[in-house]
């Protein structure tokens, strides 16, 4: 067992884990954090992305040992209970989630890129949008409502420069 | 200000879902955010071996891991298992015990339960037991099942068909003898699995002081697997509760009862503990259920102008090492042999179907059962008989489609009103330009374009008749709903559907709300738990709208007709007088005499002496509504559009086309999410997702590297049009349309290839390998 220290959505907490335990696992075992998802637990789905010092990552390939000291963040963090994030928002109007299994893997991979096309001021084209997208599999939507969702979360963002 | 209540009508319109919120948010509860006290943790000993004797399990290891572990095996659980027996002279039974007990029949199958208090230690423990198998010749083809020299998979079996049957109408020899052209061809679709990004799993908890069983399951049939525990415990079923929390996708595989589910609840009784099992990812592809891998020889006899007088089919399916409950080894087969006939005109048919045991995983219900088979087949001769006759594709199934309805087809089924004829022309309209770019680069030297088309019809909603007439467990199709107003003015809508992933919470609060005049978020929808919501048989057969819809809409009118009763004595009118809308009951002719609905709530729930003399007090309503004989018949025409490179075999979808008539759409939302996805679907049926086995019938796909699904890149924008013809026979005017996506990519995209090469195509997958072979050829 290795004492490890993780600020987790803002909460700073010492802990000690085995150095084989995932993060997902204790991110949704000692953090009570379900929007944490496994879908594969091979790295190809990307359902369990979370961010680990703002850099999005999958939380099954990630050793919690490895993230000693490190911030991490979850959907939980992004807009709240009422899901208030613009791309989360986007996404409630463009019909991008259907079972919602795969929905937090995606808008922690996607709010970054939403923020940098922000930042850079530019609308990207679809190919774009769709190859941000080609770590995460969605099973339900087709992947068109998440397309569209992006483009407007982005667009948004761009017309109206709000901070994230 | 206008708000949502004042909106005339919700249903039909673009609401959007009530269920985002949490879903968004990591506010939502899957199986795996279970946690109980005490909880034990379940990780199965699956088989390594194909077919095999098991000689021991030696469990001898588990002291070194220094952590309690329990071990069950096929000897400690007696004779349970899942039993899915088709009621006809013909099948073979067989049972599938919940731990293999002397003998392996598919690589995954589970032979011993490795109990523990932590996950991983549970893991660690499973890799300790050891067991000893004697191996068994494999059966492992269509081939070799069929072949008497192969073994039986079961004891006392003659052969290793499960059943075969027939179906026939009309007279095949008469229409074989009119033909002028007589077209035979062979067709077949590969293995694949389901696999929603969820994975299954089940958590149960037995309470000794009021002797009650919970059992969480991540299911789309949460009535039926309470049945089934029941019946196969002998435990009592009024004490046996069974809840589907959010449930992350199901397409059919979570419509099953799985000998986990009975499994898990039998630990817990023995055990006295709460047992959870969660599968991984690797499980999933190897043991839960596998689907498609059919083999169709079709003949079809054709009058010189093109009309097909008569179609005869030979049907297979490897179905795997077991029947599964509840449609049985037969329902594959069985669904491709009755769907055949399609959308065409014809009075002679004749099928001959049959299910294969192989020493594989068991075949069960995924995203239109058989129907994407049995259309591939069809819809790839109708462009064989094009290409023979020298008539266009879409030209031959104009002349060939149903017109009038009702129309009855050959095997009696009676069709109620479609667009069959007008999809096709919409879609030859839209494809215009695709048509004459592909006719332009016939013979270029470096790429082709082709331009596919599919046209079906999609049964369902199908009724208790349908079930009856299969003979298969399960011998019902109704759906059941609640609705109960509460004195606020607010309704809950109990319904024994399950959601996972169609926005039942939104659809049916929207249904509830137009019929009691108010808000769609004033109305809360329960499903999923069979401790608040009435028998049924869940979510599958793309029944949620039509006959949820439906049950909902009939329970809520029910309730409004008292509310107007109520409305009409407090204002003085007569009921016939009475409007509900916007949250309001009003004299139609004069809205400005209006009282708030809440206002009839209270009086019929809390102050009754305000109602009308000798009416009983209360508001609730129930209605169990049961699809029609024959069903409903969605209609769809897709059209594919691929782009091939000849020097790599790289195939682009350039386009895709769906022209669909779903009857009354009750939110586009949600219609077009759910046609986009099952195209996207089919499009991995046609193109990458493949189950491969080796000749050991040793699977070779078990991780994601392997079995490919389709990511965003490879898909187009899915361009979706709607016809809509209501049909008379749901009280909305709904057909079902949960599958129709799924079933028609596979051909759609086949012709397109075919066209593009100009070379027959009879096969999936379409991927590089297959297109390989195909230029080169």
């Amino acid at each position: 067992m290795i004492e490890i220290t993780l600020v987790v959505n803002g909460d700073r907490r010492s802990l000690r884990v085995e150095a084989r335990r995932l993060l997902a696992d204790v991110l949704r075992e000692e953090f009570d954090l379900a929007g944490v998802h496994i879908g594969c637990a091979q790295g190809s789905c990307g359902c369990c992305t979370v961010h680990v010092d703002g850099v999005p990552r999958l939380s099954c390939l990630t050793f919690a040992v490895q993230c000693d000291g490190k911030s991490v963040r979850t959907v939980e963090d992004i807009g709240g209970p009422a899901a208030e994030h613009a791309l989360q928002q986007a996404f409630r109007r463009a019909h991008a989630l259907q079972c919602g299994y795969c929905t937090p893997g995606f808008i922690m991979t996607l709010a970054p890129f939403v923020e940098a096309m922000a930042t850079e001021n530019r609308l990207p084209d679809e190919n774009e949008i769709r190859d941000a997208m080609s770590g995460n599999i969605c099973r339900c939507t087709g992947y068109q409502g998440i397309v569209e969702a992006v483009r407007q979360a982005i667009a948004e963002r761009i017309g109206t420069g709000a901070p994230a | 200000m206008t708000t949502a209540a004042d909106r005339p009508r919700h249903v039909g319109a673009r609401v959007e879902r009530i269920e985002d919120t949490r879903l968004l948010s990591g506010g939502a509860r899957y199986i795996d955010d279970i946690r109980l006290a005490r909880m034990l943790h379940l990780r199965f000993v699956r088989a390594e071996m194909a077919h095999a004797r098991i000689l021991g399990i030696d469990i001898g290891a588990l002291g070194d891991l220094q952590h309690p572990t329990r071990v069950f095996t096929g000897a400690d659980i007696g004779g349970l298992a899942i039993k899915a027996h088709q009621d006809v002279p013909e099948f073979q039974y067989s049972e599938q015990p919940l731990l293999a007990r002397d003998r392996v029949r598919f690589v995954g199958e589970p032979v011993a339960a490795v109990l523990a208090d932590d996950p991983y230690i549970a893991e660690d423990a499973a890799e300790l037991v050891f067991v000893d198998y004697d191996p068994l010749e494999v059966v492992a083809s269509m081939e070799a099942a069929l072949d008497p020299a192969s073994p039986p998979l079961f004891d006392g079996w003659n052969g290793n068909v499960f059943v075969e049957r027939q179906m026939k109408g009309g007279d095949i020899e008469r229409a074989r003898a009119a033909a002028a052209h007589i077209i035979r061809r062979t067709y077949s679709t590969h293995r694949q699995a389901g696999v929603p990004m969820e994975g299954r799993g089940v958590v149960a908890r037995y309470d000794p002081a009021d002797r009650f069983l919970t059992v969480w399951s991540s299911t789309q049939i949460p009535h039926l697997v309470r049945t089934y525990i029941a019946e196969e415990l002998g435990f009592p079923e009024q004490r046996l509760r069974v809840v589907a929390p959010d449930v992350g996708g199901g397409f059919g595989v979570k419509g099953q009862v799985f000998s986990e589910e009975v499994l898990v609840a039998w630990l817990a009784l023995e055990t006295g503990r709460p047992v959870k099992w969660i599968e991984d990812r690797r499980e999933h592809l190897l043991a839960s259920i596998h689907a498609r891998d059919h083999r169709h020889t079709l003949e079809a006899y054709v009058a010189a102008d093109g009309r097909i007088l008569g179609l005869k089919a030979d049907i297979s399916v490897d179905v795997g090492a077991y029947s599964t409950f509840p449609f049985t080894a037969a329902g594959d087969p069985g669904m491709a042999a009755k769907v055949m006939p399609g959308p065409y005109d014809f009075q002679h048919y004749e099928a001959t179907f049959r299910a294969l045991a192989t020493n594989k995983c068991p075949i069960g219900t995924y995203r239109g059962v058989g129907r994407p088979s049995a259309v591939f087949a069809q819809e790839r001769l109708m462009d064989d008989i094009a290409d023979e006759l020298g008539i266009d594709p879409i030209e031959l199934r104009l002349r060939n489609v149903v017109r009038v309805f009702p129309y009855t087809n050959a095997l009696g089924f009676t069709y109620d009103p479609g667009s069959y004829a007008e999809c096709l022309e919409k879609a030859r309209e839209l494809l215009a330009d695709d048509i004459a770019e592909a006719a332009s680069l016939r013979g270029h030297p470096e790429r082709r374009v082709g331009v596919g088309i599919a046209c079906f019809i999609e049964q369902s909603a199908h009724g208790t008749p349908d079930f009856t007439r299969r003979r298969v467990p399960i011998e019902t199709g109704y759906i059941a709903a609640r609705v109960a107003m509460t004195p606020d003015g607010g309704a809950v809508v109990d319904i024994g559907l399950q959601s996972h992933g169609q926005g039942h919470e939104t659809v049916m609060a929207q249904v509830a709300a137009d019929a009691l005049g108010i808000a769609p978020g004033d109305v809360h929808v329960r499903h999923g738990d069979t401790l608040t919501t009435p028998y049924s048989v869940g979510t599958w057969g793309s029944r949620g709208g039509p006959l949820g819809g439906g049950a909902v809409h009939v329970a809520a009118s029910e309730i409004a007709e008292k509310l107007r009763a109520i409305a009409a004595h407090l204002l003085q009118a007569s009921e016939r007088e009475i409007t509900l809308g916007g949250g309001r009951a009003f004299v139609t002719a004069a809205p400005d005499r209006h009282i708030p609905i809440a206002r009839l709530t209270r009086a019929a729930l809390r102050n009754v002496d305000r109602l009308p003399k000798g009416m009983a007090p209360g508001l609730e309503a129930q209605c169990s509504l049961d699809g029609p004989r024959d069903g409903t018949y969605s209609n769809a025409v897709h059209a594919a559009v691929v782009e091939i490179e000849l020097a790599t075999a790289k195939m682009r979808l350039k386009r895709f086309i769906a022209v669909e008539d779903c009857g009354r759409i009750l939110n586009p939302l949600v219609v077009d999410g759910q046609v986009r996805g099952g195209i996207v679907q089919g499009i991995g049926s046609a193109m990458f997702e493949q189950f491969v086995y080796d000749e050991e019938c040793q699977p070779r796909t078990v991780t994601f590297a392997d079995y490919l699904l389709p990511l965003a890149p490879e898909i187009p924008t899915i361009e979706v049009h709607h016809i809509e013809t209501p049909t008379p026979l749901t009280p909305l005017g709904a057909k079902g349309l949960g599958e129709g996506g799924a079933i028609g990519p596979a051909a759609a995209i086949a012709n397109a290839v075919a066209d593009a090469l100009e070379v027959p195509v009879s096969s999936t997958p379409l991927n590089a390998d297959a297109l390989w072979r195909l230029i080169n050829r």
